[in-house]
C-alpha cells in the first residue's frame, strides 16, 4: 500500500477559494470488480484554464476521466460541476452538459468516415413530415472546414477512420471534441501519437479553445506540456489524488518526484 | 472528393490524397463491393450458354419471384449482421409467423388483420432476442440458437403440425400477378430494400447501428444508447421475419408450421456475398440483395441443368465459405 495520508494537508493546491470552480470531484471510488482503480479522488478545475493530471501508468486518470463523462458511474463520492452535483448516467449527459471528452482510445468508429464520426450522435437532420434525414452534404461540407483548420491534415473527410494514421485519428477525435464542447473539454493524453510539429499545433488549438473561455482539463505524460499549457496540476498516484499546485510554482523536477512518490512537498 | 480545390493544396496533403484513392482502387473493398453483382453476372452468363432455357423472359421472371423470400430475410439478417451480431432464429420467425397468421385466419378476421399479426410476431421474436442481446448482455449466438428452439417449437404447439389452408384470392395475387412481367412479391422485397437503404444510409438509427457494429464501446462513449439501438436492429430483422412469413403464406396458399432451415441459410449467405462485414459496422443493402438473387439463380440454373436438388445445400456452403474467405482480410 502507498498510502500517504498527510499528502493533501501538506499540498499547498492553489485552486481552493481563488476564481470560478467549474469541476469538483469529491472522494470519488471507482471499483472493478476486487481492483480498486480510484480510492477517493479528490481535484478541482478552475474555470476558464488549463488543468493538468499527471500520474504514471494504472494512477486511475483515465478511470477518473470516464468518472467525468458519465461513463463510468462512481462507486462513491460526488462530482460537482458549475456548483451542482452531477448525476450522468451516460456520456450523452456529459455531452449534453457541453463537456466533451477526448478518450485516451479516441473512441472512433473504425469503419465509419472521418465526417460520420465527427458527427456522431450530433448528427444534422431535415425534417420531412414525421421523418428526420441525415444532411449528409451539409455534414462533410462543416466537417471539411473544421479538419482544415487542424494541425494535422487529414487526406480526406470520406475516408474511413482506419485509413488514417494515428496522429490523423487523433486529431480526428480532437477536432472532434473541439467542435462540440461547449464550456468543457476533457483531454486523455492527447498527443501521444504526435510528432514535435503536430504536438505544438495540438497545444496551439488547446491555447485558442481556452482562449475562447473554455475549461481544460488534460491528462498528459509529457512533464514539459504540462508545464508550458496548464495553470493547475494535479498529481495522481494509485487511485488518488496524492498533491497538486499552481504550475508556475513546481519545476519539471518537482514534478518527476511527485509521481514516482520520491517528493512529497510541492514548492 | 474531386471537386475539392478551393483550397490550395499542400504537396503533403495532395500525395496523401492520392494514396488513399489507389488504396481504395486497389484492395478488399472492392472486393466486398463486387462479389456479389461480378458473381451474378458470371452465373447468368454460363447458365445461358449452358441451357438456352435459362435466359428467358418467364425463367428469369420466375426465378426473381423466387428470390423474394430470400430477399427479403437477407435485409432483416443485414441488421443483425451489421450490429456484429447474428440472428439465427430468422427462419424459425417465418414459421411462427405463419402459423400465427394461419391461427388470426382461422378466428375468422380479415386478411389485412392476419398479416399485422403475422408481422407482429416477427416484431415481438426480434424484441425478445434484441432484449436478451442488449440488455441481459448474452452472446447474440446463444440467444438467437436458443429463440431459434423456442420459436420454432412454440409454431408447432400452437398449429399441432397442421397447415391451416388459405386460399385468398387477394393473398395468391401478389405471388401470382405480375406488373410489368416482374412479380408483386419481389416488386414488394424491392420496395422493402428501398426503404431499408434509407434508414441504414440517410437517417441517424442507421448512423448508430453502424457505429455499435463497429466498436460499441466507442459508440456508447459518444453517448449512443447501445442497449437500444441493438434491440431496434434485432427488431428490424424480426420484422422481416414477419414480412417473409406473409409472402410465403401467400406463395403457397397455407400457413408452414415447419421452418425450413434452408432459409437461414440463404439469407446468411446472401449477407456474406453481399460484402456486409461480419465483424459488424460495415453494411450494404443492395449487396445483400444481389447475394440472395444469385443464390437462387445459382439453384434454380443447377435444377434446370438436372442437377438433383440435393445438391443444392452444398453449393451454397461452398459459395458461402468461399466468399467469406474472399473477405477474410476486412478488419
Ligand atoms: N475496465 C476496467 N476493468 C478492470 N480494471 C480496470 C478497468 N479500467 C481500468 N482498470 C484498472 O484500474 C487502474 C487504473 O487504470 P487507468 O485509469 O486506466 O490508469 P491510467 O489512465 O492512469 O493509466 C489500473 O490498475 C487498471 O488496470
Ligand atoms: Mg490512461
Amino acid at each position: 500500500m502507498t498510502d500517504n495520508t498527510r499528502s493533501r494537508s501538506s499540498f499547498d493546491n492553489g485552486a481552493t477559494g481563488a476564481g470560478d470552480i467549474k469541476v469538483e470531484v469529491r472522494d470519488v471510488e471507482k471499483l472493478f470488480g476486487s481492483i480498486v482503480a480510484l480510492r477517493g479522488a479528490n481535484l478541482t478545475v478552475r474555470k476558464g484554464e488549463v488543468t493538468a493530471i499527471v500520474g504514471d501508468n494504472g494512477a486511475g486518470k483515465s478511470t477518473l476521466v470516464k468518472c467525468l463523462t458519465g461513463l463510468y458511474v462512481p462507486d462513491g463520492g460526488e462530482i460537482i460541476i458549475d456548483g451542482e452535483v452531477a448525476h450522468f448516467r451516460n456520456p450523452d449527459d456529459a455531452r449534453e452538459g457541453g463537456i466533451e471528452t477526448v478518450y485516451q482510445d479516441l473512441a472512433l468508429s473504425d469503419q465509419l468516415s472521418v465526417w460520420q464520426n465527427m458527427f456522431m450522435s450530433r448528427e444534422l437532420v431535415r425534417r420531412v413530415g414525421p421523418f428526420k434525414f441525415l444532411r449528409r452534404k451539409e455534414m462533410k461540407k462543416q466537417a471539411k472546414t473544421l479538419v482544415e483548420d487542424l494541425a494535422v491534415t487529414v487526406p480526406s473527410i470520406t475516408n474511413s477512420v482506419k485509413r488514417l494514421s494515428g496522429g490523423q485519428r487523433q486529431a480526428v477525435a480532437i477536432a472532434r471534441g473541439v467542435m462540440w464542447a461547449k464550456g468543457m473539454i476533457i483531454l486523455d493524453e492527447p498527443t501521444a501519437a504526435l510528432g514535435l510539429r503536430e504536438t505544438a499545433q495540438v497545444e496551439a488549438l488547446i491555447k485558442r479553445t481556452v482562449d475562447q473561455g473554455q475549461t481544460v482539463l488534460i491528462v498528459s505524460h509529457n512533464f514539459e506540456q504540462v508545464k508550458r499549457l496548464s495553470s493547475q496540476v494535479w498529481v495522481m498516484r494509485a487511485g488518488q489524488v496524492v498533491g497538486g499546485t499552481r504550475t508556475v510554482d513546481v519545476t519539471n523536477e518537482e514534478l518527476v518526484g511527485m509521481v514516482t512518490g520520491a517528493i512529497q512537498l510541492a514548492g | 472528393m474531386t471537386a475539392e480545390t478551393r483550397t490550395p493544396l499542400l504537396p503533403a496533403r495532395r500525395s496523401g490524397r492520392v494514396k488513399g484513392l489507389a488504396k481504395r482502387f486497389g484492395t478488399e473493398e472492392v472486393w466486398a463491393k463486387a462479389t456479389a453483382p461480378v458473381a451474378l453476372l458470371a452465373i447468368v452468363i454460363l447458365f445461358s450458354i449452358a441451357s438456352p432455357r435459362f435466359f428467358t423472359a418467364a425463367n428469369l421472371s420466375g426465378m426473381l419471384a423466387d428470390s423474394t423470400i430470400p430477399v427479403v430475410l437477407a435485409l432483416g439478417a443485414t441488421f443483425a449482421v451489421a450490429l456484429a451480431g447474428i440472428d439465427l432464429s430468422l427462419a424459425a420467425t417465418v414459421a411462427l409467423g405463419s402459423v400465427t397468421m394461419g391461427l388470426a385466419y382461422q378466428q375468422g378476421w380479415p386478411l389485412i388483420v392476419c398479416v399485422l399479426v403475422a408481422i407482429a410476431t416477427g416484431v415481438a421474436v426480434g424484441a425478445f432476442n434484441g432484449v436478451f442481446v442488449g440488455w441481459v448482455r448474452i452472446p447474440d449466438f446463444i440467444v438467437t440458437l436458443g429463440t431459434l428452439s423456442l420459436v420454432m417449437g412454440l409454431a408447432l404447439i400452437l398449429s399441432t403440425g397442421v397447415p391451416v389452408q388459405m386460399r385468398e384470392p387477394a393473398l395468391t395475387f401478389i405471388s401470382t400477378q405480375s406488373l410489368f412481367g416482374i412479380r408483386y412479391n419481389i416488386l414488394i422485397a424491392i420496395g422493402i430494400a428501398v426503404i431499408l437503404h434509407v434508414v441504414l444510409f440517410h437517417t441517424r438509427f442507421g448512423t448508430h447501428l453502424l457505429a455499435v457494429g463497429d466498436n460499441a464501446d466507442a459508440a456508447k462513449a459518444m453517448g449512443l444508447k447501445v442497449a437500444r439501438i441493438k434491440l431496434a436492429g434485432y427488431m428490424l430483422c424480426g420484422t422481416m421475419g414477419g414480412v417473409a412469413a406473409v409472402l410465403l403464406t401467400s406463395y403457397i396458399g397455407s400457413s408452414q408450421p415447419a421452418a425450413n432451415t434452408d432459409y437461414l441459410l440463404k439469407a446468411i449467405a446472401a449477407v456474406v456475398l453481399g460484402g456486409v462485414s461480419l465483424f459488424g459496422g460495415r453494411a450494404t443493402i443492395i449487396g445483400p440483395v444481389l447475394g440472395a438473387i444469385l443464390l437462387t439463380f445459382l439453384q434454380s440454373g443447377l435444377t434446370l441443368l438436372g442437377v438433383s436438388a440435393f445438391y443444392s445445400p452444398l453449393v451454397i456452403g461452398i459459395v458461402v465459405i468461399a466468399a467469406a474467405t474472399l473477405m477474410r482480410g476486412r478488419k
